[in-house]
């Protein structure tokens, strides 16, 4: 497939898996939707892949965007870097984490022992859905398809957004539901019928939004020193060869970033 | 009549199932070409990570 993010994940895991494709190309490759004009990865937490990504982008001619540094005194805590390149008349960015939202260290490590295998490693379903509990209305339609490609009737119960579908699970698969119910609390509600649980639904969208929002500004709030820098610190690394920026990059970083938001 | 069933997304996305990938490939390299139009009114912003708005822009 000429998907350049597909192209580039080839390039990052040459000779071994460091990038697995995460958010809007794993919706695109999951056929669900295209709705991402850019390319985000969950980078292995380790320095060597950090470096092979580096030098692969810089090949690209790639440059830092605001971000933290790819380097994993940052990443380990959540952190986020970001990149941008032109290619063939399109802007490619490229976002990267080694520690996504909301997916535990046992799913991390389940990824990386088994991606799913699409044109290229992209993250399972259930993380995907993990992954799109962000706080933009739309994302919560893309967990509701992606709930219906579960094959797990336990995994359909955690992620449905549909009341009518929750409804027919508790029904056909009580067990299951009884079982998925201990995560997630609407769920002992089912025998009530599809208007309590849509409810249920519209309350947990929105307590889940408020919590991503609530974890952002974490970040945010953390960052105001780096923001405040960055003006001067991206007019230093502009123009650089990307190596060379990064060492920068993690040197001003280190005097302006927390590590721990 | 058919039962009717909470819908998601459009019924345009939802026929990407049946596309070759060929077709996937052709159909989402027009949709970026022609997303490249809003580069600039989204040049500060990001869709995914921790940050939400570069303050040099």
């Amino acid at each position: 497939m000429d998907n350049p993010y597909i192209r580039l994940t080839q390039e990052f895991n040459q000779g071994r898996l460091r990038a697995i494709l995460a958010s809007g190309q794993a919706v695109v490759l999951y056929r669900l939707a295209i709705m991402s004009k850019d390319g985000d990865w969950i980078l292995r937490e380790e320095t060597e892949a950090l470096t092979h990504v580096i030098a692969t982008l810089a090949r690209h001619g790639a440059r830092y965007r605001y971000g933290a540094p790819l380097d994993l005194r940052w990443l380990v805590h959540g952190w986020s870097s970001h990149l941008e390149f032109q290619e063939g008349g399109l802007r490619l960015r490229c976002d990267f984490v080694t520690r996504p939202p909301r997916v535990s260290p046992a799913s991390l490590r389940t990824l990386w022992e088994a991606p799913v295998q699409k044109e290229a490693p992209i993250v399972s379903l259930p993380v995907l859905a993990e992954l799109k509990k962000t706080n933009r209305e739309k994302d919560y339609a893309v967990i509701g398809e992606l709930a219906r490609q579960m094959e797990d009737p336990r995994l359909q119960a955690l992620y449905s957004r549909s009341a009518r579908d929750l409804v027919r699970l508790a029904q056909d698969h009580p067990d299951a539901v009884r079982e998925a119910a201990v995560e997630r609390p609407l769920l002992s509600r089912a025998e009530q019928g599809r208007e309590e649980i849509e409810r249920l639904l519209d309350e947990e969208r929105r307590a889940l939004i408020r919590k991503n929002e609530d974890r952002l500004d974490r970040y945010v709030n953390a960052a105001t020193r780096w923001g405040a820098e960055w003006t001067r610190v991206s007019k230093e690394i502009a123009g650089l060869p990307l190596a060379e920026a990064h060492e920068i990059m993690a040197t001003r970083a280190a005097e302006h970033l927390p590590r721990e938001p | 009549m058919s039962e009717r069933r909470d819908e998601f997304l459009s019924d345009e996305d939802l026929d990407l199932k049946n596309l070759t990938a060929l077709e996937l490939e052709t159909h989402w390299r027009l949709w970026l070409t022609q997303a490249q139009g809003t580069n600039d009114a989204d040049r500060a912003s990001y869709s995914h990570g921790v940050f939400e708005r570069d303050p040099s822009v």
